[in-house]
């Protein structure tokens, strides 16, 4: 799970979400412009998501942390 | 919380209504793309989300237009699919005006599409230098025009179908300001009332503002590659938001070079007044004194009647409260977590 966590996954996931369309447009040097740039406004709302979801990982990193000082503060105090 | 269901509601409304919603009919381009004067030409007019089949050739009527009283009917009019239809123009000797070329525009007028067009579809050239004024240009000026009335988007050259991220790119903008505007409120309440709540509040919102803008940045540099042809093209609101994103970025870096935190809030507190200070020059002002790529660069951008018609407002408006709900939603988790962290570190 940690993984999924990571800087790296993030950066995998921009990375091929950027890259899969480039990929295919070069098979098909229009595949971005063709169906009147209707992938444009796909890309769009896949990067609106992707900011979203990179906020809420941070978010996640930081409430983890919280846990776990909690859980050693309350490892400190005796039963 | 209401608010919250809200805004996921006008988010999916908004890419529902603005995904599904056709494009009004267009011409996408004629072919041939110029002429000699005197020609006889057969042009052939290809069409975007047309349906030209659905009517019959002899109600179809197509123009070369040069202005509003001088134009030339297209003859024998045929249909071939529903994106192309082809008609034969007689174009007479001389041109509208003494130049050696100009500009037509394609007008096509289908009983149930309704009325498109393709402004400078045509170069018109004349052989020699043209001086008389030729009579039968007013012979067939362009009118009784079948106007629909549908739900639809405007059609627009180059852009086609992007014109729908004006739902889901300029929002963030708009969402971005209301960030700003709510983190410098509580930045000011923090200055009067010293408590670490309110910055709290103000470091929320800041940043929820800025993913905002670096969201906004990132979906128009998509955009533009495919619009304007590059990513980055030093347009003035590119620049003007790259400096107030580094500005805001800023804010964090100040905040976090103090050792003492109390210190660092309050400096924060007064820089975060100052970065709003410059922010609203950066993006409101500067950018209507210079020429830009942007659309509605001289009036109201977003506003004006040029970019934006009614049934897009229905689907726009709805999507700047959502995503301004949402950015709500997103700095109060922030909130909620910064202050789990003070009570756990006991600043409070």
């Amino acid at each position: 799970m940690k993984f999924f966590q990571s800087p790296r996954f993030f950066i995998l996931i921009l990375f091929l979400s950027i890259h899969l369309p480039l990929v295919q447009a070069q098979g098909n040097r229009d595949f971005m412009r063709e169906t009147g740039k209707i992938y444009v406004v796909v890309g769009v709302i896949l990067l609106i998501f992707i900011g979203i979801v990179w906020y809420l990982i941070r978010l996640d990193r930081k409430l983890t942390k919280l846990e776990y000082q909690l859980n050693d503060e309350k490892n400190e105090q005796p039963n | 919380m209401w608010w919250k269901s809200l805004s996921v509601l006008l988010i999916i409304y908004a890419l529902i209504a603005g995904l599904l919603i056709p494009l009004k009919p267009g011409v996408a381009y004629v072919a041939p793309a110029s002429a000699k004067a005197g020609q006889s030409i057969r042009l052939q007019v290809h069409g975007y989300n047309t349906f030209y089949t659905s009517a019959q050739a002899t109600d179809m009527r197509i123009w070369l237009q040069y202005d509003d009283t001088q134009a030339i009917l297209g003859q024998q009019v045929q249909i071939i699919s529903d994106t192309t239809v082809e008609a034969t123009f007689e174009l007479p000797a001389a041109l509208p005006r003494a130049t050696p070329s100009v500009m037509l525009n394609v007008i096509v007028d289908h009983p149930i599409d309704g009325v498109s067009l393709l402004p400078s579809a045509l170069e018109m050239r004349a052989d020699t230098a043209a001086t008389a004024v030729a009579a039968n240009w007013t012979k067939h000026p362009v009118g009784q025009l079948h106007v629909v009335k549908d739900v639809s988007f405007p059609y627009r050259n180059v852009i086609y179908e992007s014109i729908r991220n004006t739902y889901y790119h300029v929002p963030m903008w708009f969402a971005l300001i209301f960030m700003f505007m709510t983190s410098v409120v509580y930045s000011i309440r923090f200055l009067r009332s010293q408590d670490p709540q309110d910055d709290r509040k103000a470091i929320a919102f800041t940043e929820a503002g800025l993913l905002f803008g670096i969201m906004g940045l990132v979906t128009g540099m998509l955009w533009a590659h495919y619009a304007w042809g590059a990513a980055w093209s030093n347009d003035i609101k590119q620049l003007m938001t790259a400096v107030a994103l580094l500005i805001y970025l800023a804010y964090f870096i100040l905040r976090a070079s103090f050792d003492e935190p109390e210190k660092g809030a309050r400096l924060a507190a007064v820089y975060n007044i100052f970065a709003f200070a410059t922010l609203i020059p950066l993006l409101y002002i500067v950018p209507r004194m210079f020429a830009s790529l942007h659309p509605g660069a001289t009036g109201n951008p977003a506003f004006g009647s040029q970019d934006l018609d009614n049934t897009m407002r229905l689907v726009f408006y709805p999507s700047i409260i959502g995503f301004t709900l949402l950015g709500c939603w997103i700095a109060q988790l922030r909130f909620r977590q910064l202050k789990l962290e003070g009570k756990l570190l006991g600043i409070d």
